[in-house]
């Protein structure tokens, strides 16, 4: 009997089991049923009702050491990690006398190369930042590809440029005293008056009053006098970046800048931070190089190189000289923490955090469970008007338009490199003098001496006619294009992809994408807006044709002069999801059919020139209004575009998908229809509430997207013997891990070790062995021991991974002994 | 004083009646509201200029602004690598371009003297126009709508608390000035100092003490998320969410307001007339209403007026606090941003609340205080 019950009890456990698993497998699309966003400005606030449980998320970084602590210090409470903020110290070159007066050491590369002594970053890390940051010493972020790739180089340069006050005042103090500068009571005098740095502190930022101080502090001990100006990013703006640095209103100005999605090429660095092509500002125009530093910045800028190898030369070049130039003194990359509940699983962009990738509701669960609800709260919401053509940009806005959206392609959380979403692969030709590679399988890379875009292709869009101009009307001589996208959509698109309101995608949702990329920015067109003109002259200068070659499935070629080293990048995956929304075309069309008669527009500096409301989609008094323009294209039969978009329409689309429109609206009570994992439920803007649901009919099943769960950060550990004889061969192992599991090799980039000898030097390296896997070994063979000094040295390991752009580090010390 | 104003004749308590003739009345008092309105037309227009040139800091205002668009479209520009393939006089052209769209939605291409009449036009007419920055909840530029949009939140909170206020307040004050020197009386007076604390203090300790530690009370917001789709659900989670703020701006004031009323009275009840009318031997609720209440009714009335007039800008740091949509930290928000159309429109209206109330309130006096005639060029 008691087996009986045992099997039986067995039995059921297994039949659950396997249920479980069942429900897992159909779960499509998002694991959750409901998110409801909240409006909460107080981070410390957010993260109190965190610890309590009124919010599962908080959507805005931390930044500040004691909510680290706190939450380090609660079990219940975890983060995820982003870096895409960092600070640096900006210079002013002019001088070394200000035409009005007065000395500015700053001119002298010597005295800025020598300001990376008197700064101690690892003070500002740890003091300033209490531990959120890390150490950055040139122009690339530390979380980025292109620092993994030159770890040798900028390694040996962050131990050369390590914090040394005596050096760097040894090198200022001769600098001075070139200048004509005499010390006077330890104080420098110039024209017998002691030397005065202004420093301009950005005072709306806690971090850069106190490294303003910290540096003020610095200079004053090496017998500068200070004065400290705290101005807002609104007073500074006018003396820093647009005031004329020669009038000698700043020797040094605390910068901050931000990247939202992670660097795949940091080449053009040089030339946008260093020399005068970087900005048309006066300080940027103020800024003279050397010859060598700029061609090679210039160079890299433009992409001068056929090789990566070539690359890797003048970037190691670059590097170095950026140190002795200096215009611009790296400080931090800044650190910021997404609370969450422990239990809630969800995918950040390794720089822009939570709210800025579409990965954070493609993944959030909570726990193993499946469906539910989850709160999430965020500083702000609903701050500006809802349109896909030029609606709100406000991060928090956006955070939750894109849950609601689909794209072609989905840069990769960890490493920024496009994966594909709504696409199936993509063909990319480049020109064969261009370096381009890839790295993923659904990308076909390959060269030609010469891309001739075909005749037919679409080059331009005829506004006043609308119709196309081919490639053979714009360039009757032919034209070619560095590179030529190829992108396969999947066979089932049409049925498996539907929008919200249950209207199936087409080939037209595309061809008005294509349309308004041109239209809108064009004179001649019956909704022309003056601020979509700019954007669509850039993009004119590098798209060379649009070739839509299969319909059903659909396939579409892109010509385009523009391409980025990874070919993934270098991909038009064209798709309607447009800057600011997803943009069915049934649903645009209303809002064209009203921009069209001036009853509202869909930008703001438009509505402010008609002096009309914005078109919000989502509530306000344009719901009214696009009610009226439903009502009039559901009547008329109204397509924007007509004759262009009819070949891609089927029969019976036009009114079906009005019809689908109307039902929606008078479901939701909004037209924020899209195709994303959730749907608009409801926007509450009085309230500051926005409640998204799943979308039941998503195709996706809801773990497709699970590797992105965390990032993969490898550990990294390295052991060897601490006592080297030189002239024999030392064997050091490193094991390379995540989650106490081997890191699988397939995954691993490089394995790259560094020998600095007893004077800081980088005496050898080179890259590990895989003897096993998550084990790499290297030997220090007899001539690199023999060339190595009695006394301490120092090894490094830095691992990079293929699935993470931040590299992993660790350290060891051995002796060298005869 | 030669200004138009409400005059007291007599001194020290009730003045014999003048008796004039019926269109000598009329014509007076038509006098005073001419010369009162001018005056307060003008105090309204001086007013709101002032406003106008301090929001905009004389006009240096527009330079920040066109660094900051410079600043901003630069870095687009800069970063962008599309445009940094451009040639730079093409990239500085094109950079050009943006800028001159955003000075001109701003109106920085016109001279800042100009725009600041324009305005004054349009905030003295009740033009308000569109706002520059900001947006109302539901994405409207209208001014109108930015500020009716949060006017209801910050209504039913203040309106709730401060009336609350009031009445507690009088009823106390009457209260207590009847029991002069017992345990409540001193009790109330020992309690008076802790109105030096503002509502907001007093709102981050209730937060702390019922939504963090015991867990009853939400900790902020106008209703629960997502609201309540039933309008009585929706009215309950709206009045659990005024609880605590509500109770922040009762306490942070009752105490000291009830002090104040009672000394008031204290004062009133202690004159003469007060003394005669008990020697008369009329009953304490009769003295109580003909010769303390009355006497005292204009300065209550008055404060009662200004009261509901400072309900319109509602309070920056509570509204903060405690989350609530309202006013307060629309008009926060608009003066951080500098928005000059919202900052003039808020202040306008009030400026025409203020000039209303002052005006009627001569009206008002002169109706529950014998002693108040209506009169230009007076002299108290």
């Amino acid at each position: 009997m008691r087996n009986v019950k045992w099997f039986l009890a067995l039995a059921l456990a297994f039949g659950l089991a396997l249920g479980s698993l069942a429900v897992a497998q159909e779960r499509m699309g998002a694991w959750v049923d409901t998110i409801v966003a909240t409006e909460e400005p107080d981070i410390d606030r957010g993260v109190l009702q965190l610890d309590i449980g009124v919010f599962d998320v908080y959507m805005d970084g931390v930044s500040r050491p004691d909510l680290k602590r706190l939450i380090d210090a609660n079990e219940g409470i975890d983060y995820v990690q982003a870096a895409g903020l960092y600070y640096e110290l900006s210079f002013n070159p002019v001088g070394p006398e200000f035409p009005g007066g007065g000395l500015n050491p700053f001119a002298v590369p010597r005295i800025r190369e020598a300001m990376n002594w008197l700064v101690d970053r690892n003070y500002v890390v740890q003091e300033v930042q209490g531990g959120l940051g890390v150490a950055r010493w040139t122009a690339f972020n530390s979380a980025a590809s292109d620092y993994a790739r030159y770890i040798e180089v900028i390694r040996a340069i962050e131990l050369e440029y390590a914090y040394d006050l005596a050096k760097a005042e040894a090198v200022i103090s001769e600098e001075m005293e070139k200048l004509g500068a005499t010390k006077v009571g330890g104080v420098w005098n110039y024209g017998g008056a002691p030397v005065v740095i202004k420093l301009l502190i950005r005072s709306d930022s806690q971090e850069r009053v106190e490294i303003g101080n910290y540096v003020a502090v610095q200079l004053e001990a090496i017998g500068f006098q200070t004065e400290q100006n705290l101005r807002t990013a609104a007073e500074a703006s006018p003396i820093w970046i647009n005031g004329n640095p020669a009038d000698g209103l700043f020797h040094i100005y605390t910068g901050g800048w931000i990247t939202t999605v992670i660097p795949r090429d940091l080449g053009g660095n040089f030339a946008f931070f260093y020399t005068d092509t970087g900005l048309a500002s006066p300080l940027w125009q103020a800024y003279v190089n050397d010859p060598e530093f700029y061609e090679v910045a210039q160079a890299l800028d433009n992409n001068e190189f056929t090789t990566l190898a070539q690359r890797d030369e003048m970037i190691s070049r670059a590097l170095r000289l950026s140190l002795e130039d200096s215009v611009r003194l790296w400080l931090v990359d800044r650190l910021s923490l997404y609370p969450k509940r422990a239990e809630i699983s969800v995918a950040g962009d390794l720089f822009a955090g939570l709210p800025g990738t579409p990965f954070w509701a493609l993944t959030i669960r909570r726990g193993d469970d499946i469906g539910g609800r989850i709160d999430i709260a965020q500083p702000s919401m609903l701050t500006n008007p809802w349109n896909p053509i030029n609606g709100s940009n406000w991060i928090f806005d956006q955070s939750l338009i894109r849950a609601t959206q689909d794209y072609g392609v989905i840069a990769d959380p960890y490493t920024g490199l496009n994966r594909p979403h709504r696409i199936e692969r993509a063909d990319v030709v480049v020109r064969d003098d261009l370096p381009v590679g890839s790295t993923y399988d659904w990308v076909t890379l390959t060269t030609a001496p010469e891309i001739a875009v075909p005749a037919d292709a679409w080059a331009d869009w005829d506004a006043a006619e609308q119709r196309w101009i081919t490639v053979g009307e714009k360039y009757p001589e032919g034209v070619t294009a560095l590179r030529k996208s190829t992108v396969y959509y999947p066979a089932d698109m049409y049925g498996s992809v539907a929008w919200h309101d249950g209207s199936p995608i087409s080939a037209a949702d595309f061809v008005l994408g294509m349309i308004l990329t041109f239209d809108r920015g064009n004179e001649g067109s019956f909704i022309y807006d003056a601020a979509a003109a700019p954007s669509l002259r850039s993009f004119l200068s590098s798209f060379r044709g649009v070739k839509i070659t299969s319909v059903d499935p659909l396939v579409i070629e892109t010509y385009s002069d523009l391409y980025q080293l990874d070919a993934e990048q270098s991909i038009t995956a064209w798709f309607p999801t447009y800057a600011f929304g997803p943009g069915p075309w049934h649903k645009l069309a209303i809002g064209i059919l009203g921009e069209s008669e001036e009853a509202f527009a869909f930008s703001s500096a438009k509505s402010d020139v008609l002096e009309v409301e914005q078109i919000s989609y989502i509530a306000g008094p344009t719901i009214a209004t696009l009610d009226r323009y439903l009502a009039q294209a559901t009547a008329s039969g109204f397509v924007p575009y007509a004759e262009a978009m009819a070949p891609y329409l089927a029969d019976g689309e036009v009114a079906a998908r009005y019809a689908n429109l109307a039902a929606w609206k008078a479901r939701q009570g909004h037209y924020w229809v899209g195709s994303g994992v959730f749907y608009l439920e409801r926007a509450f803007p009085t309230e500051s509430v926005v409640q998204l649901n799943r979308n039941p009919n998503y195709p996706d099943p809801a773990d497709r997207w699970a590797s992105f769960g965390v990032a993969r950060v490898a550990e990294v550990e390295v052991d060897g013997p601490a006592r080297v004889t030189i002239g024999d061969t030392a064997t050091f192992e490193v094991s390379v891990s995540f989650a106490d599991e081997a890191y699988p090799s397939v995954d691993i980039d490089q394995v790259k070790y560094l020998v600095f000898d007893g004077t800081g030097s980088l005496a050898t390296s080179g890259d590990a062995t895989l003897v096993a896997e998550g084990l790499y070994e290297f030997d220090l063979d007899a001539s690199v021991t023999g060339a190595l000094a009695v006394g301490s040295n120092r090894l490094e390991v830095a691992v990079s991974s293929k699935v993470v752009a931040l590299p992993a580090f660790d350290s060891l010390e051995f002796v060298t002994v005869r | 004083m030669a200004d138009a104003s409400a005059t007291v004749t007599g001194t020290g308590g009730v003045a014999p009646r003048r008796r004039r003739g019926g269109s000598g009345s009329l014509a007076r008092v038509a006098r005073f509201t001419v010369v009162r309105l001018l005056a307060l037309f003008l105090t309204v227009v001086v007013g709101v200029y002032l406003t106008i040139l301090i929001a905009n800091m004389g006009g240096y205002v527009d330079e920040l602004r066109r660094s900051t668009i410079r600043e901003n479209v630069s870095l687009v520009v800069g970063m962008d690598p599309e445009l940094r393939r451009l040639p730079p006089a093409e990239r500085i052209e094109h950079m050009e371009s943006l800028i001159a769209i955003q000075e001109e939605r701003l109106g920085l291409n016109r001279p800042f003297l100009l725009r600041s009449f324009a305005y004054l036009g349009g905030a003295l007419t009740l033009d308000l126009g569109r706002s520059e920055f900001l947006t109302s909840d539901s994405g409207s530029r209208e001014v109108r709508l930015i500020i009716l949009e949060r006017l209801g939140p910050t209504l039913l909170l203040f309106a709730t608390g401060q009336l609350l206020l009031f009445f507690l307040a009088l009823l106390g004050g009457l209260v207590l000035s009847r029991r002069y020197g017992g345990w409540m009386d001193r009790l109330v007076i020992a309690l008076a100092p802790t109105s030096a604390a503002p509502s907001w203090f007093y709102g981050i300790f209730l937060i702390l003490i019922f939504s963090a530690v015991l867990g009853v009370m939400p900790f902020g917001g106008m209703v629960s998320s997502p609201p309540p789709p039933d309008p009585i659900d929706y009215a309950l989670s709206l009045l659990k969410h005024l609880v605590l703020p509500v109770t922040a701006i009762v306490i942070s004031a009752v105490f000291l307001s009830i002090y104040s009323y009672r000394t008031f009275f204290l004062i009133f009840a202690s004159e003469d007339y007060v003394e005669m009318a008990k020697a008369k031997g009329l009953s304490s609720q009769a003295i109580e209403r003909r010769y303390v209440l009355r006497p005292t009714l204009p300065n209550i009335v008055t404060q009662f007026a200004f009261l509901i007039i400072t309900l319109w800008s509602g309070a920056i740091i509570t509204e903060t606090v405690f989350n609530w949509p309202g006013l307060g930290r629309t008009l926060y928000g608009a003066i951080t941003v500098t928005d000059v159309p919202i900052i003039v429109a808020t202040t306008v209206i009030y400026a025409y609340l203020l000039a209303v109330t002052v005006f009627l309130l001569d009206f008002v006096y002169a109706i529950v205080d014998p002693r108040v005639k209506l009169d230009v060029g007076g002299a108290m």
